[in-house]
């Protein structure tokens, strides 16, 4: 990468790393059809950071979901990196993301037996190749260097979140996504995890999505969509 | 915890981890296992230890024939003819013509009435424990050790039948079972002197050829009359063997059942402890695991419960066998036999087989596990 502005992501990559096109989800509910997502067009750049804010049931997790191929939409495209990858089946969304996308959970979901360093080996399990190492560094540049054999239960929450965060950076993603990110954290704990979201984004030309009700995240982002009712505002 | 690199071999890390999670859980569908394993191999080991100790009782004389009077032979005698045709019938094997009758055998301080036997060729029936049996045998008595204490002589000395002088020759070595073995006297074949014989014993090379000889004499000898029949513990032995066969036939569908319970207790305990992490399973899915693999954590999870409970059972069925096998036959290292080993081969395989197709269900039912779910959490 040239970099020459490296403010403007977009000059250096010639697609979004994540894009919805006129995506709309329907759940439904007895006889009623409800859109949690209706038409929406959505795209993140490399090294951007969006916030998604909106009431509970805007739709604001569907929308974390078809992004993140764990959810199909009902219509409209999904384009990952540049892949059309709406019809996927489960194997291929499963592998495409192992390869590209990154989660955050808002309740750190870490594998209690294992020791942080195995946390963050845990997308790679089955993938050939010591990554060990590249576990070990993402650790210590979370500032984690005197944890890395630590259990979960042994770790504060905004340690554990840093696990997480690492866990999601192990398998160099384009795109990583944050489900209430902070929401378990207090606020100074917060902000410190906010700010190493916002160095990925940055450093590593990452697409970051996070989904929240904290005020403080839109603080760190470039940018904030909200939803309500499934459309964006 | 054993130090495996979770990249050498994930699905067994964290199945082994997943075990030791819930550590008594694990125990308990561990010890289903194993009781099912000593079911089979301990229960095997022990019939065939039985069965081994009723064989070596036989063992001596299974090789044996007796042939008797028959039905039809009206003065109850195998004459000297028949022998003769004994002989051609039975060629290969040795034919020893016996007779008996009860006398009166006496030392200087005791005297008994016992039944007597006389032949010319005991060397072929019985073996000396002290002295040696005359072969031909024209004089002397030989004397089960019983017999001897009773009559209070020993090697060497001379007891008196039917008034007639004899010098001890030989003191027999007991022998277990059926048959000739239950002899206390014997004497040269002119000591009971009349015509024909009451028995004649055939001595063939194996079980399986003294079988084949008790059909042939009778056919051979036997034209229109039942003149001869024939007995012989290999008969015996072959029924034992058989009754034993299906012991342990019904014994090991036994153990089998033991272990298809302690495989329904796995599928149960796997069913619960995938509900349990459910949520775990489905951040595996989110992050990139596929459905397979989780699959293969999981059924990895329920063939370690089958070998680590399949090797504490054969473990505990050897020290049972060498038990056993100690007791039984008095050597303890039989429980190493091929037999046995089939037996611990077989316990160990099943508890592994029966374990894994437990496994299968609730892998399957972990792979469906939703990721989305979790995100919701």
């Amino acid at each position: 990468m040239t970099g020459r502005d490296s403010v403007d992501p977009a000059a250096a990559h010639s697609h979004p790393v994540a894009q919805l096109d006129g995506v709309t989800k329907q759940y439904r509910s007895g006889d009623e059809v409800i859109d949690a997502l209706a038409t929406v067009d959505f795209a993140v750049e490399p090294g951007e950071m969006v916030a998604v804010i909106g009431p509970s049931g805007s739709g604001k997790s569907t929308l974390l979901n078809v992004l993140g191929l764990l959810d199909v939409p009902t219509s409209g495209t999904v384009r990952l990196d540049g892949d059309d990858v709406t019809d996927y089946d489960d194997e291929k969304r499963t592998m495409a993301r192992r390869r590209t996308i990154g989660f955050v959970f808002q309740s750190f979901h870490l594998v209690p037996m294992l020791t942080a360093t195995e946390n963050v080996l845990v997308p790679t399990m089955f993938v050939r190749g010591n990554q060990r190492d590249r576990a070990k560094d993402l650790l210590r540049r979370m500032g984690l260097g005197d944890r890395l054999e630590h259990r979960p239960n042994q770790l504060s929450g905004g340690q554990r979140q840093r696990v997480a965060i690492a866990r999601a950076l192990v398998n160099e993603p384009r795109l990583v996504l944050a489900d209430e990110p902070t929401g378990n954290l207090d606020q100074d704990t917060g902000r410190q995890i906010l700010e190493e979201f916002e160095r990925i984004s940055t450093e590593r030309e990452v697409g970051v999505v996070a989904v929240t009700h904290d005020d403080l995240v839109t603080e760190f982002t470039d940018r904030t969509v909200e939803l309500i009712d499934g459309v964006v505002q | 915890m054993i130090p495996i690199d979770p990249l050498d071999v994930p699905a067994l890390r964290m199945a082994w981890l997943n075990l030791w999670r819930n550590r008594l859980r694990t125990g308990l569908a561990t010890l289903g296992v194993v009781i099912g394993v000593v079911a089979i191999a301990a229960i095997g080991i022990t019939g065939t230890a039985i069965q081994t100790g009723a064989t070596q009782q036989l063992g001596d004389l299974s090789n044996t024939v007796t042939v008797f009077p028959g039905e039809d032979n009206a003065d109850g005698r195998i004459t000297e003819s028949t022998v003769n045709a004994i002989e051609r019938a039975a060629t290969g094997a040795t034919v020893v013509p016996q007779r008996s009758e009860a006398l009166t055998i006496s030392s200087r301080s005791e005297s008994r009435r016992v039944t007597v036997e006389a032949t010319a060729r005991p060397v072929a029936l019985y073996s000396a424990s002290e002295g040696t049996i005359p072969s031909p045998m024209r004089s002397g008595v030989l004397l089960s050790e019983q017999m001897a204490m009773e009559l209070g002589v020993s090697l060497g000395q001379t007891v008196s039948v039917d008034g007639r002088s004899y010098r001890v020759v030989a003191i027999l070595e007991p022998s277990g079972g059926f048959g000739p073995g239950g002899v206390s006297v014997v004497l040269p074949l002119d000591a009971i002197d009349r015509d024909g014989y009451d028995q004649v014993t055939v001595v063939a090379t194996d079980g399986e050829d003294a079988q084949r000889l008790a059909d042939v004499i009778p056919a051979e000898v036997n034209q229109r009359e039942e003149v001869v029949d024939t007995f012989t513990p290999a008969d015996i032995q072959q029924s034992i063997s058989g009754f034993f066969a299906t012991l342990n036939a019904a014994l090991l569908g036994v153990g089998s059942i033991s272990l298809v319970v302690a495989g329904v207790s796995i599928l149960n305990v796997m069913l619960m402890s995938v509900v349990e992490r459910r949520a775990e399973i489905g951040v595996f899915r989110a992050v990139g695991i596929r459905r397979r693999e989780v699959m293969r954590m999981i059924i990895a999870e329920a063939a370690l419960l089958g070998v680590v409970g399949g090797l504490i059972g054969v473990a505990l069925s050897i020290v049972i066998g060498y038990m056993v096998n100690a007791q039984l036959l008095g050597d303890p290292m039989l429980v190493f036999a091929t037999r046995n080993l089939q037996f611990l081969g077989l316990g160990f395989g099943f508890a592994v087989l029966a374990s894994t197709l437990s496994g299968i269900y609730p892998a399957w039912k972990a792979s469906t596990a939703n990721p989305v779910e979790v995100l919701r959490g």
